[in-house]
C-alpha cells in the first residue's frame, strides 16, 4: 500500500514547550492508524499540525503528495478532522448544518444534498435531520461531527476521540464506519483512549508522549512485550508438581500457578502445547482445556508508556 | 476512491455564511431584539417629536434660544422651523443605527462562535481565514444597513406627510442623503470590523458591546456640533468624512485580519 502520510522530523513549539518533537511517520493508505498516549501529549496539536491548521516550528509533512506549508488549502480539503468537541451550530438543523459544511468544501448542491442523506442514514441521524441540534443527545451531536468530517469524502478522517460518549449502539454504528471508510481506501488517523476500541479497528498502532515511543502492529507489540500466554486448565487443581513439570517442557519461557490454572508464556505455543498436555497426562493431571490468553493493549500500552516515562 | 471536496468560490463562501449566521441570528431572540429595539426607539421618537412640534408650538424663549443655535432655520414660522430643526436632529441619531446595531451582530458572530467551539471545524475547511473575515464582516453588515436604510425611509414618508417644508427640506437634504445612501454602509463597516477585533480579545458580549459602545462618541460629537451649528457640514466636508471612513474602514479591517488568524484562534483564543 502508498503511503499517504509521511512527516519528518515534524515539531511543534509552544514558547518553551514542545508539544511535537521531531515526529516521523508514515501511514500508509487504507490503513487505519492508531494514535496513543496519555492526556496532555500533544496529540491534538499533532492532528491540527496534519490538518494545516497550524503551523510546524520545524520538519515537514507530506499528505497525498502535498507538502504541508505550500498546499495547506488543498491539504484541508483532502482531509477531515473531528475535532475534540463537536462545534455544531445548534440552531440550525441537523442537514443545515452539513449543507453549510458541503458548501464551504466545494460541494454543488445536487452532490451536497445527495451526501448530507448519505451521512445522516449512516449515522442513523435521518429521522432527525430538520430537528435543531440544540435538541440532540451528546451522542448524537458527536455522530454529526462525524457525519460532518466525513461529508466530502476526505482521503485522511483524523478522529479525535470519536466514541467518546456514545452509547454502545452508537460506538460501533461509529466503528462499522470506520471499517467501512478504510475498505473504500480512505486512511483513519484515530487518536482514541479506548485500547480495546484501538486493538479491535487498529491495523498499527503509535504510541505517544510529545515524540513517537513505538509503532507497531498491535498483534506484534503484545508477543515481543508479552510473548504468547497459554492458559491449561487442570481438574480438579493442577499440583506444584505439574507445574515443575510443564517447567522442563522445550520452548516454555516461564510458567506460574493462577486461579487453579497453569499459565505458560511461549513462544511458539503450536510446537508447545502439545508437548505440555502429553506431559500432563503423563503425569496423571486431567486437563480440561487449553487456550490461548492475550495479553490486553491496555498491558501493552502501560508498560510502554511507562517505560518511556521512567527512561525520560 | 472519490474525493469530492473542492475550492468553493468567494461567492459561495460569502452567501453561505451569511445565510448560516442570518439563520441563527434569527433564532437567537435577544440579538433579533437588541438589533431592532434602537431603529424602533429613535425611529419612534423622530416621528412623534415631529409631529408634537405641530402641535405644540415653542415659547418665544425657546424659539429665540432655536434661532440662536441654528441661524438656518431664523426667520422661519416657529412651528416651521422648530419641526426643521428636530427632523435634523434626528437625522443625527439615525447615523446612530449603524454604529450600534452592527456591533452587537458582529460581537455574538465572533463570539457566539468561541463560546459553540464551532470556529475549529469552519477553520478546518478549505476557507481562507481572510475570505471567512470578509464573510462575517458582510454577514453583520447588510441587515444593519438594511435595517438604517428602512427606518430612514420610514421616517422620510412621515415627515413628509406630518412635517412642515422647512422638515421636508431637511430630511431631503442632497448630503443627508448621500450620508444615509454612503456613510451607513461605511460606519456599518466600521462598527462591524471594530466588533470583530475586539471579539478576538474578551470572551463577554457585555464587555465588548461596552469597549465598542465607544465608537458612537465621534458621531455624536459630530452630530451635536453639526446641530448647534458649531460644525457646518458642507458637501465638501461629507465628501472628506465619506474618504477618511474609507481609509479608516480599510485600516480596521486589515487589523482585524491580523488578530483573525487560523493559529491564534486555535491555540490563543479561549
Amino acid at each position: 500500500m502508498a503511503v499517504v502520510l509521511r512527516t519528518d522530523a515534524l515539531t511543534k513549539r509552544f514558547g518553551p514547550l514542545t508539544a511535537v518533537d521531531r515526529l516521523d511517520i508514515e501511514v500508509r493508505e487504507g490503513e487505519i492508524f492508531g494514535f496513543l498516549g496519555p492526556n496532555g501529549a500533544g496529540k491534538t496539536t499533532t492532528l491540527r499540525l496534519l490538518c494545516a491548521l497550524i503551523a510546524p516550528t520545524s520538519g515537514s509533512a507530506e499528505l497525498a503528495g502535498m507538502r504541508l506549508g505550500r498546499d495547506d488549502e488543498r491539504i484541508r480539503a483532502s482531509v477531515g478532522i473531528l475535532t475534540e468537541h463537536p462545534g455544531l451550530y445548534e440552531r440550525l438543523t441537523a442537514a443545515e448544518n452539513l449543507r453549510f459544511f458541503a458548501s464551504l468544501y466545494g460541494l454543488d448542491k445536487r452532490t451536497a444534498d445527495a451526501q448530507v442523506d448519505r451521512f445522516l442514514g449512516l449515522m442513523g441521524l435521518t429521522e432527525q435531520r430538520d430537528r435543531p441540534v440544540a435538541t440532540f443527545s451528546r451522542g448524537m451531536k458527536q455522530k454529526m461531527a462525524i457525519a460532518r468530517a466525513a461529508l466530502h469524502e476526505p482521503r485522511i478522517l483524523f478522529l479525535d476521540e470519536p466514541t467518546t460518549g456514545l452509547d454502545p449502539d452508537a460506538a460501533r454504528t461509529v466503528r462499522d464506519l470506520i471499517t467501512s471508510l478504510a475498505r473504500e481506501g480512505r486512511t483513519v488517523f484515530l487518536c482514541t483512549h479506548n485500547l480495546d476500541e484501538a486493538d479491535r479497528l487498529c491495523d498499527r498502532i503509535a504510541f505517544f508522549r510529545h515524540r513517537v515511543i513505538r509503532i507497531a502492529e498491535p498483534d506484534s507489540l503484545r508477543a515481543e512485550l508479552y510473548g504468547r500466554t497459554v492458559e491449561i486448565r487442570v481438574v480438579p487443581a493442577p499440583l506444584p508438581a505439574h507445574l515443575e513439570r510443564i517447567r522442563a517442557v522445550a520452548g516454555v519461557r516461564e510458567a506460574w500457578l493462577e486461579n487453579g490454572s497453569i499459565l505458560v508464556r511461549t513462544d511458539d505455543p503450536l510446537r508447545t502445547d502439545p508437548a505440555m498436555v502429553r506431559t500432563l497426562v503423563d503425569a496423571g493431571a486431567d486437563v480440561a482445556f487449553v487456550s490461548e490468553r492475550r495479553a490486553s493493549l491496555e498491558d501493552v500500552y502501560l508498560r510502554v508508556v511507562h517505560e518511556e516515562g521512567e527512561g525520560t | 476512491m472519490t474525493v469530492l471536496a473542492g475550492r468553493a468560490s468567494r461567492a459561495t463562501i460569502i452567501a453561505s455564511v451569511c445565510s448560516r449566521e442570518w439563520r441563527e441570528a434569527l433564532g437567537n431572540k435577544l440579538l433579533v431584539g437588541m438589533t431592532l429595539f434602537p431603529p424602533i426607539v429613535i425611529l419612534g421618537a423622530g416621528v412623534f417629536a415631529v409631529a408634537a412640534a405641530a402641535l405644540y408650538p415653542p415659547s418665544e424663549k425657546d424659539l429665540r434660544a432655536i434661532y440662536a443655535a441654528a441661524p438656518a432655520v431664523a426667520g422661519l414660522d416657529p412651528t416651521e422651523a422648530v419641526q426643521g430643526i428636530i427632523a435634523q436632529y434626528f437625522l443625527v441619531l439615525f447615523m446612530l443605527i449603524p454604529t450600534v446595531v452592527p456591533l452587537t451582530i458582529a460581537i455574538y458572530s465572533v463570539i457566539g462562535e468561541k463560546a459553540a467551539r464551532t470556529l475549529e471545524p469552519l477553520l478546518a475547511t478549505p476557507v481562507g481565514v481572510g475570505e471567512l473575515l470578509l464573510a462575517k464582516s458582510i454577514a453583520s453588515t447588510i441587515p444593519a444597513v438594511v435595517v438604517t436604510w428602512i427606518a430612514y425611509v420610514i421616517y422620510l414618508v412621515s415627515v413628509v406627510l406630518l412635517g412642515s417644508p422647512a422638515a421636508v427640506r431637511a430630511v431631503t437634504a442632497p448630503r443627508w442623503i448621500l450620508a444615509v445612501v454612503v456613510m451607513v454602509p461605511l460606519l456599518t463597516a466600521l462598527s462591524v470590523n471594530l466588533g470583530i477585533l475586539i471579539s478576538t480579545r474578551v470572551n463577554d458580549v457585555r464587555v465588548a458591546q461596552q469597549i465598542g459602545g465607544l465608537v458612537v462618541v465621534p458621531v455624536v460629537a459630530l452630530g451635536i456640533a453639526q446641530v448647534t451649528g458649531r460644525v457646518v457640514l458642507d458637501d465638501s466636508s461629507f465628501i472628506q468624512m465619506t474618504v477618511f471612513l474609507i481609509v479608516v474602514d480599510l485600516v480596521v479591517f486589515f487589523l482585524a485580519r491580523l488578530a483573525f488568524q487560523r493559529e491564534n484562534i486555535l491555540t490563543r483564543w479561549r
